[in-house]
């Protein structure tokens, strides 16, 4: 067979496969949504002349930027305030870009969408590691220097009349308001589509996991600052797509249309259509433009514009949403339809892979930790062999924690050296020692409320995975979808190592204490790991539970792995070590190996 | 007998068709829409607005014929907040309802003419005055009945340079400010010698005391604000304050009401104050200008400024007002002399038609003049007593009557 024969059999089969996937995960709520987006495409014709089809093409375009702003908000749970300015960054890049070439109108879009991004990045790094009220603060100021800038820069801006744009044909059609709403309703499905599979992808449960818990991520090795950063490059490349276009639609670049106004509908939008259903944001679009016609009536009714009245009615819609439990409108609709018509498709268990895990002796020399004048830890070194348990007792503030702090490197030691087989990790991230095998879980408050127990132990899994990068998951190549199917294998697995195969599908909100205790072990077991560090995995446990706690860690130590617990409950210490180390004002004081039965 | 129901509507509606044609001509309306900022300048916008509706009404009344069909003129409103973008948005709006002109503050026209100019239609502005937005040549569907920038600076610098002053040129960071240095850049490039300073002027700054001491230090005999009204009130302000009594020197920004607001405490520091402006009167005297004021005052009510000379309330006069007004009037005369509403015949007509303007003043265009208001139509005026009227010392300006601004 010639090659482009055998090219053409394997893009065959490869759509074949494509086709039965979508198949097999077709549920309602995916022919909701198609209706919903035919719906939409077929709405100028429908309403006739009682809407402006310009009018309908803007709100499509706001649809778009805000469904992008859901990237940011929906998946990493950070509420940005600059998705006007991204949206203003990616129209006037391509206003200039117009202006100034004969590229065609697509792709000076293009070419502002990624000036977009590129602000974006900058801003993401910027907040990476800010709490949300900072980032709301620090992205609102963002949306205020672009205004400013566009206000203070004629060149730039075109100054009170704004930049006009020459018109060009967009993939071959005349830009007419309807080719433009038609390409914003695709661009807009398009976009809504790529936010199921970012979150049903490594990207999203990742960037879940980190706005639900970000110290349980960090353990797990969760690169949340990395992640945070491609967000918002996202979120503003979907946002300067949007401006590109609507810039041509508009026939101007306008300087006074992008202000930090702009950026407060778009979250208004999200937050009242709801950030985590990929057509919330553009039903909190539709929601807005109710509003502009209520205000407009509030206007005539007082003799004024109705653009006074918006932004109030807008704050107080967003009020009510917020005081009345956050429930969105399209989570709330989807949630009311599921309890009157459950999902007839119930996705099959797949069969459990073996448990990996990996053999390699942990190495910690004369570690030492200082705390203004309190030594903390005090020339403590210690091995990990594989295939053994070490507990790690004491009474309290002698330094336990604080050792296992930073064996996961979440401390850097003041003196000491730490290394596993032939590696050195002494300087390592927490996510550079989860890659290598070394992987510690938190007691027992620390886990993602709103995830699924599958998905906590997905998580863990993304650590090992090689296929699993967000554009992977966006176009769904043959190599993601079998990696996937690998990865829900092996969480099973892990999952079945603490006895929760059984309970895959609930919310992990709906486990006891020790119940999350032993997901965050699977979540753990899932990231291949060498070496386990456990901080207090038998708080609150009752007499069951120990039980069940020993025949995991038994069960672990048969599997290979070098665990080290540190626990105050001695019978469970007694039940399971190999070797205690006992420390006292950071220093250990006594090492005894337990003789094994 | 569903059948036989839709059988009797159907006959019933032939018949009420029927009935209400009628053999005499259908009455038309020619729509005009004000496409103005009512939200961020409502003085503005509603000032252009009153004096189209003023005209439109008028003219309705005195029975306006086309075609030999009545026809009246109706003012759609829409607010275009000073936004480019919301101008081409109410530019294509008033496409699709078929406007016979659209009458603008002059927001948005370099991305809406080019719209209007497919379909023949006619943008007037009545109250920017960019040079650059109106050009016969390449604009020919563009109008304009306002002062221009270019008129208003080579006016000022034709008044002020014979004086011997140093002048400070001072001008804000708004778009107004910014369209203002450089107009007077023109104007005072060959009489560099008599700028003391140019300075700018911080729009959002809530004291301008440090600029106007610059100002001083130059060694300025007198100021020349090209400003947004609040920051040309907090100028006279500055330099009041810190007891100068430097003569100051603006555009029409003088005139708003928001500077006598700013200013209502101390009604002394307002005194002297001079501003260029096209004139309301013509050499004819004031007797058109008064019946277009007692008119408008008479639908619309007087516009209050919000402070009193001499005990007595001041009111505007709606001088902006008076430009849409012409337009309006102008466009029913291109109308009846093409006695059609074809809109490429009316553009065209819109060329050859003149008309007696509000103040007297004949109004008109032609192929290669779209302005409205020539350069020698700015006149200067003075304040005394939170009341304005002509100087004396400007021969275009002298002759002119005062208008009663007190009720």
């Amino acid at each position: 067979m010639s090659a482009p024969a055998a090219a053409a059999v394997r893009t065959g089969a490869a759509l074949r496969e494509v086709l039965e996937t979508a198949r097999a995960s077709w549920t309602d709520s995916a022919t909701a949504g198609g209706m919903v987006a035919l719906a939409a495409a077929l709405a100028p014709f429908a309403l006739g002349g009682l809407i402006a089809t310009d009018t309908l093409a803007s709100g499509a375009y706001l649809a778009l930027a805000a469904t992008g702003l859901g990237l940011c908000v929906g998946l990493a749970g950070v509420p940005s305030l600059a998705q006007g300015a991204f949206v203003g960054t990616g129209a006037f890049v391509a206003a200039h870009v117009l202006r100034h070439t004969q590229m065609p109108g697509e792709l000076c879009a293009v070419i502002g969408a990624v000036g977009a991004a590129g602000l974006g990045t900058a801003a993401g790094f910027a907040v990476r590691s800010l709490d949300a009220v900072r980032v709301a603060v620090g992205t609102w100021l963002l949306s205020w220097l672009v205004a400013l800038a566009l206000g203070a820069l004629p060149w730039l801006s075109g100054g009170a009349q704004g930049l006009v744009v020459p018109t060009r044909r967009l993939f071959g059609f005349s830009p007419t308001p309807l080719v433009h709403y038609e390409l914003a309703v695709i661009l807009t499905g398009l976009c809504a589509l790529a936010l199921v599979a970012l979150r049903r992808g490594p990207f999203g449960l990742d960037l879940a996991a980190a706005a639900q818990h970000r110290g349980a991520a960090a353990a797990l090795g969760v690169p949340m600052e990395r992640l945070r950063v491609g967000a918002f490059a996202a979120s503003a490349f979907v946002g300067g797509l949007a401006g590109g276009f609507a810039v041509q639609l508009d026939i101007v670049a306008d300087p006074t249309a992008y202000g930090p106004l702009l950026s407060f509908e778009l979250l208004v939008a999200v937050l009242v259509g709801g950030a985590a259903a990929a057509l919330g944001p553009s039903a909190g679009v539709v929601v807005l433009g109710l509003i502009a016609l209520v205000a407009r009536a509030f206007g005539g009714l007082a003799g004024v514009s109705g653009s006074r009245f918006q932004p109030m009615l807008e704050a107080l819609l967003l009020l009510a949403v917020l005081t009345t439990g956050g429930n969105a409108f399209v989570p709330a609709a989807i949630a009311a339809a599921r309890r009157r018509f459950p999902e007839r498709r119930i996705r099959p268990r797949p069969s459990a892979a073996p448990l990996r895990t990996r053999r390699e002796l942990l190495r910690a020399h004369e570690l030492a930790e200082r705390f203004g004048h309190v030594r903390a830890v005090d020339g403590v070194s210690l091995e990990l062999t594989p295939g053994s348990i070490t507990a790690l007792v004491g009474p309290n503030g002698s330094g336990k924690t604080t050792v296992l702090r930073l064996l996961a490197g979440a401390l850097p030691p003041d003196h000491g050296h730490i290394t596993l087989a032939s590696h050195e990790l002494t300087a390592a991230t927490p996510a550079e020692r989860v890659r290598h095998g070394v992987v510690r879980t938190l007691q027992t408050h620390a886990y993602f409320a709103e995830l699924t127990v599958l998905e906590h132990a997905l998580v863990g899994i993304d650590r090992t995975r090689r296929h699993g990068g967000a554009v992977r998951a966006l176009v769904s190549t043959p190599l993601f979808r079998a990696e996937s199917r690998l990865a829900e294998a092996q969480a099973f697995a892990a999952l079945e190592a603490v006895g929760l195969a059984a309970d895959a599908a609930r919310p992990a909100s709906e486990l006891t204490g020790t119940g999350r205790q032993r997901l965050m072990i699977a979540a753990a077991l899932a990231t291949n790991p060498a070496v386990l560090l456990l901080d207090e995995p038998s708080a609150g446990a009752a007499a069951e539970d120990l039980e069940r706690l020993t025949a995991i860690l038994d069960r672990l130590r048969a599997e290979g792995l070098a665990v080290l617990l540190v626990e105050h409950n001695l019978r469970l210490v007694r039940a399971v070590a190999d070797e205690v180390l006992e420390l006292e004002l950071g220093r250990v004081v006594r090492r005894e190996r337990l003789p094994r039965l | 007998m569903r059948v036989s129901a839709a059988v009797l509507v159907a006959a019933l509606t032939v018949v009420a068709t029927g009935c209400g044609h009628s053999s005499s001509p259908k009455q038309q309306t020619i729509l005009v829409v004000v496409d103005a900022p009512f939200s961020r300048s409502p003085y503005i916008g509603n000032t252009i607005a009153n004096g189209a509706r003023l005209a439109a009404d008028q003219l309705t009344a005195r029975g306006l014929s086309v075609g030999g069909a009545p026809s009246k003129v109706r003012i759609l409103k829409l607010d275009n907040a000073l936004s480019p973008s919301r101008a081409v948005a109410d530019m294509r709006r008033a496409l699709r309802d078929h406007a016979a002109a659209v009458l603008t503050d002059g927001t948005g026209v370099d991305a809406t003419w080019h719209l209007a100019d497919k379909e023949h239609v006619p943008i007037c502005i009545a109250y920017q005055g960019g040079t650059e937005l109106v050009n016969p040549e390449t604009r020919p569907n563009v109008f304009r009945i306002a002062p221009t920038d270019h008129g208003l600076a080579f006016r000022l610098a034709e008044y002020l340079v014979p004086k011997r002053l140093k002048i400070a040129l001072l001008t804000d960071d708004s778009d107004y400010g910014q369209a203002g240095r450089a107009a007077l850049g023109d104007a005072f490039r060959t009489v560099s010698k008599a700028v003391a300073a140019r300075i700018a002027l911080p729009s959002s700054a809530s004291d301008l005391a440090p600029q106007v001491l610059e100002a001083r230090r130059s060694g300025a005999t007198a100021l020349l604000v090209w400003a947004r009204p609040a920051v040309l009130a907090k100028t006279i302000a500055a330099a009041r304050s810190a007891g100068w009594g430097v003569p100051v020197y603006t555009t029409p920004a003088g005139e708003d009401p928001v500077v006598r607001q700013q200013l209502a405490d101390h009604s002394s520091w307002l005194d002297g104050l001079t501003f260029a402006s096209g004139r309301m009167t013509a050499e004819l005297g004031p007797a058109p200008w008064s019946a277009f004021q007692a008119g408008y005052e008479a639908a619309f009510g007087a516009t209050q400024v919000g402070v009193k000379s001499q005990g007595r309330r001041v009111i505007a006069p709606p001088d902006y007002g008076m430009y849409s007004y012409d337009f309006v009037n102008l466009l029913a005369a291109a109308v009846q002399r093409v006695d059609g509403t074809d809109p490429a015949t009316v553009l065209s007509a819109l060329n050859q038609v003149s008309t007696r303007g509000a103040n007297g003043d004949e109004r008109g265009f032609n192929e290669r003049n779209h302005e409205g208001v020539v350069d020698d139509d700015v006149y200067f005026a003075r304040f005394a007593d939170m009341v304005f009227k002509p100087v004396e010392d400007d021969p275009l300006s002298s002759t002119l009557p005062a208008i009663d601004q007190v009720r």
